[in-house]
């Protein structure tokens, strides 16, 4: 294979062979992307250089022209090229480096193939060019990848505008942000997520000269690097190679925006660039919106569009930093409208900016959305946010109407007291049973298992309507019915009995999968 | 430590015996005040990169194996290292004399300055082929990271200056966010740290997979403290996925086996999967030194409220009697689930609420009140006797119970009157559950209980 590599290699002539290159590699039919290992894997450590890696891909490939025949329809011309040029007898420590650069141990994701030929041919151009081919220490001289990166880094961190991050910013483990992660998840985020097609103006260049690499001679002369003896087995890394700047972050010291906007009504946009104080409207507009607002939704009803309107209020709040007992104000009614119409997204939402806005003491109803959200960690069964939960309660929380019946239902579920949660699920203060709703359907399969294995012949079917809290023995039985129950119900002198014994563990599939699924968008 | 012969001997000596713990401690910050100040004032940050290059360069003649790149890393970390000392001189002679009241967060600035003696570190790591038995090092830098972080949070909750660059400007703001902001930052790094470990491809003998354990537990332990136990799953995992490549468990040093082992069991304990935690901490237990008392407690915290749902088991007295405060938080708890004394286990349970919760066992022990509950039964029934023997038959328990004497046991001690149905809805869990066996008969009141073994596991 490695023979035919000067040939399909950068011919080291004036631009004509350079931009025959050009066309046969510009129009790759896709963009390699780094595959992600794992969601655990800090991004500073880049490439751990996994062998095996490349079982999903090409084999590794000696030589463009091998991998991509298909691709190089004029091999001829290239090959006719050189010889114009004089044949250039490659000497055997060049097409070593070129080996070198291509070994997958050496390669990284991060840098394009494309690039990495450039970069090559420009390397050994210049080197022709300066009459040192033959001379250069061609085993001493850094990889094209390794060029690459640390041009990237000198492009980097002699851009004026980007202040440099600190190291350990680097490297989230958590997938999902976390409300602790806030501060510094944007540089992390950044270099972490951004593609590495589009990181900024020291990629796009190296994109660019590729297409016309003639230009871009490097103005050094290549430096002897050291030896990177074990270091390179190791695949050196550089520090902050994987920091990209951000474009046009809209300068922090400008201060909150105060906005202009007189309209009551405004649809909602997510922002993609710095709010115009045009657009936004100032904390009197929006009173007046939320009094508007109050009387569209008791009259209409229409949720989309309610929601659609909270969202965009929330939005002028936040991004005029307005925090106050009004802010409180909107947020609560979103959740309660959400929560009534079942958007968990939304009443998420809502709920995670409350709890901070009530830490910072500003009034509202902080015990009826502190009940919320111990239902709330009820129904997704996420004992552990229950337990803070626990135990951020103070003793007079816990003493309120609202938390102490969360909390009785949590205790009573906990100790299987189906005849207990039901009663509390008749009397839930605020709009606690929009909640409950989402759980009582699997509660209620779990009591039934209960009666079924507890209870020995039949019991009469008001029993179990009365003790799992239906509104009626028809919902009852639909119940029953509904989760496979057909032949259990029995009518009797005039009273219809539900046949336990027949029962078995008849209900004990559906009950498992009722429990088994608690998958929600927003999720918190 | 000066930057002298006597240092630049002992770095040889660690050196040539290959001895990372011993190199380790050139490296910890863990030493009085006073040496601190010799080393700080030994050199200025001039001459402190050159007198140790070469100190190290004319030792290495003796110092087999350190090539040009490595002693160029070590001169970086030294250098820092000296930095540091400065720093930290600073923020310790500042606790003496202002009691900790400082307007400058001086213990921030050790946390940064340790962060970079970190960073060269891992620099040596990564690009000066550090070797995988200097992994001590790393040990001591990190275990001290994450102590100036802690000190570095509490000195700056506890001062008045603002943070402004935290909070003002997100979108989604959380005022908690900053309380243990450095601790984070921590978090952050020493994942990162365990990432190097972790994807060292190496032969397992020079892997610095070998430090994967003694991070991850540091790493886990700042999880915990940080209230976000949930991150290490990722820790976990990560370990788990690589099982085949790495040392296999025995093989490392018993401490970092008994930490993590303890850590893996509570995870599983946080979610509900008591068996697994149960073998886990049980392995911690049997790997605990005797006499590390403090350990032992951690464990049996939650090795108790395992076996408690798992077997249905006690914690007998003779194994509580080192540790009062064990005894302190469960004996009432235990006595009240003997005796079946199901409102005082409700006042006990109450009582010790703050406590339980804190621990992250409330919710568990809270099951303990089926057990109590089993044995209350298990007294009514025993007190109904038996059936009036037949001549030449052993005497039979009677097996059928009204549900009002069941209803009136439970309200002995409550003296709450509870209405049958909630009582039948107690027992059919009970049934349901397999604490007992045998059947409700609604027409009748009754409940109808298996001759032979009414309650599983208790002799009756």
């Amino acid at each position: 294979m490695m023979p035919t590599w000067p040939a399909a290699a950068p011919p080291p002539g004036g631009p004509a062979p350079s931009t025959a290159h050009a066309t046969t590699y510009s129009a790759p039919a896709y963009t390699p992307v780094q595959v992600r290992q794992s969601f655990g894997q800090p991004y500073a450590v880049p490439q751990p250089s996994y062998p095996v890696t490349h079982a999903y891909g090409p084999a590794p490939p000696a030589m463009p022209s091998a991998t991509n025949p298909a691709s190089n329809p004029n091999p001829p011309p290239s090959a006719a090229q050189e010889q114009q040029n004089t044949k250039i007898d490659w000497p055997d420590s060049v097409r070593r480096y070129v080996q070198r650069a291509f070994m997958p141990a050496n390669l990284d994701s991060t840098v394009t193939r494309a690039e990495m030929e450039a970069k090559l041919k420009e390397t050994i151009t210049h080197a022709k060019e300066s009459g040192v081919m033959y001379t250069l220490d061609w085993d001493s001289v850094p990889l094209p990848q390794q060029m690459i990166r640390n041009e990237r880094q000198r492009a980097l961190f002699s851009h004026p505008s980007k202040p440099e991050t600190p190291a350990p910013a680097e490297g989230p483990t958590a997938k999902k942000r976390k409300s602790w992660d806030v501060n510094d998840t944007a540089p992390a985020d950044s270099s972490s997520t951004t593609p590495p097609w589009r990181t900024g103006a020291g990629r796009l260049q190296d994109r660019v000269s590729f297409a016309n690499d003639r230009r871009q001679i490097p103005d050094e002369p290549l430096k002897p690097s050291s030896k990177f003896s074990r270091a390179d087995k190791r695949q050196k890394r550089n520090e902050g190679e994987y920091k990209t700047y951000r474009e046009d972050t809209p300068p922090p010291s400008a201060g909150p925006v105060v906005g202009t906007c007189q309209d009551l009504e405004k649809r909602y946009l997510r922002l993609t660039s710095a709010p115009k104080p045009s657009q936004v409207r100032p904390p009197h507009v929006l009173r007046q919106t939320l009094e508007l607002l109050k009387k569209r939704w008791k009259k209409d009803q229409n949720y989309a569009y309610i929601c659609d309107q909270f969202k965009s209020m929330r939005q002028d709040l936040t991004v005029q930093r307005v925090r106050d007992d009004f802010t409180v104000e909107v947020y609560e009614i979103h959740a309660r409208i959400a929560l009534e119409k079942g958007d968990l997204g939304e009443y998420n939402q809502c709920q995670t900016q409350l709890k901070a806005l009530y830490k910072l003491g500003l009034k509202g109803k902080p015990n009826e959305f502190k009940a919320y959200r111990i239902l709330y960690y009820i129904h997704t069964a996420n004992r552990t946010e229950l337990n803070n939960a626990l135990a951020d309660l103070t003793a007079a929380e816990k003493k309120d109407k609202a938390i102490k019946h969360a909390l009785d239902v949590r205790s009573a579920l906990a100790l299987g007291n189906y005849h207990r949660f039901f009663q509390l699920y008749n009397d839930t203060p605020n709009m606690g049973a929009y909640l409950m709703d989402m759980f009582v359907g699997r509660e209620r399969l779990h009591a039934l298992c209960n009666i079924c294995k507890a209870y020995k012949q039949d019991v009469p079917l008001r029993f179990v309507t009365e003790e799992l809290y239906f509104e009626s023995d028809v919902e009852a039985a639909q119940f029953i019915l509904d989760h496979g129950g057909q032949d259990l119900l029995e009518d009797r002198n005039g009273s219809i009995m539900f046949l336990t014994a027949k029962a078995g563990n008849r209900f004990e599939g559906p009950r498992a999968k009722a429990f088994s699924r608690v998958d929600i968008k927003g999720q918190i | 430590m000066t930057f002298d012969s006597a240092f630049f001997n002992g770095f040889s000596y660690a050196w040539s015996s290959r001895d990372g713990y011993r190199l380790a401690q050139t490296l910890s910050p863990e030493v009085s005040t006073e040496e601190l100040k010799a080393t700080y004032n030994s050199t200025n940050s001039h001459d402190i990169k050159i007198s140790v290059r070469r100190g190290l360069q004319g030792n290495a003649a003796l110092v087999g194996g350190i090539d040009q790149d490595g002693i160029k890393g070590w001169v970086e970390v030294y250098a820092s290292y000296w930095n540091a000392t400065g720093a930290l001189v600073a923020a310790r002679e500042s606790d003496t004399d202002n009691g900790g009241e400082s307007s400058q967060l001086v213990w921030t600035k050790v946390f940064e300055v340790w962060t970079d003696v970190l960073n060269q570190l891992l620099r040596g790591y990564q690009n000066y082929g550090f070797e995988a038995w200097t992994i001590p090092c790393l040990y001591v830098v990190c275990r001290n990271l994450r102590a100036f972080a802690i000190k570095a949070d509490d000195e700056r909750n506890r001062s008045s200056v603002e943070d402004i660059t935290t909070n003002n400007l997100q979108d989604d703001f959380d005022p908690d966010s900053s309380k243990n902001q450095k601790l984070e930052e921590c978090a952050r790094t020493l994942s990162r740290v365990f990432m190097i470990c972790q994807t060292d491809r190496a032969p397992i003998e020079e892997s610095r997979k070998w430090g994967s354990y003694y991070i991850a537990n540091l790493l886990l332990k700042t999880y915990f403290k940080l209230n976000s136990a949930s991150l290490s799953k990722n820790i976990l995992n990560s370990l788990r996925a690589s099982g085949k490549d790495m040392p296999d468990f025995s093989a490392f040093p018993k401490s970092q086996r008994v930490t993590f082992k303890y850590h893996e069991g509570v995870l599983a304990f946080l979610e509900e999967n008591y068996v697994q935690a149960e073998t886990c901490l049980t392995e911690a237990w049997n790997l605990c030194h005797k006499d590390a008392l403090r350990n032992k407690e951690r464990i049996l915290t939650y090795l108790i409220p395992c076996h408690l749902i798992n077997n249905h088991t006690l914690p007998t007295k003779r194994l509580l009697e080192p540790y009062p405060r064990l005894q302190q938080l469960f004996l009432p708890l235990c006595q009240c689930i003997k005796r079946g004394e199901l409102h005082k286990f409700d006042l006990a349970l109450q009582e010790g609420e703050d406590e339980f919760v804190k621990r992250r066992i409330y919710l568990t022990l809270e099951r303990g009140r089926d057990i109590a509950l089993r044995n209350l039964l298990r007294k009514v029934f025993i007190a109904r006797g038996f059936e009036e023997a037949k001549p030449g038959e052993n005497p039979v328990r009677r097996t059928r119970v009204p549900v009002a004497e069941f209803a009136a046991a439970i309200s002995l001690g409550s003296e709450e009157k509870i209405d049958n149905d909630e009582v039948e809805c107690l027992l059919a869990n009970m049934i349901y559950k397999g604490h007992m066996k045998g059947y409700i008969s609604r027409q009748h009141g009754m409940v109808v209980l298996s001759k032979s073994g009414a309650f599983p596991g208790t002799g009756v």
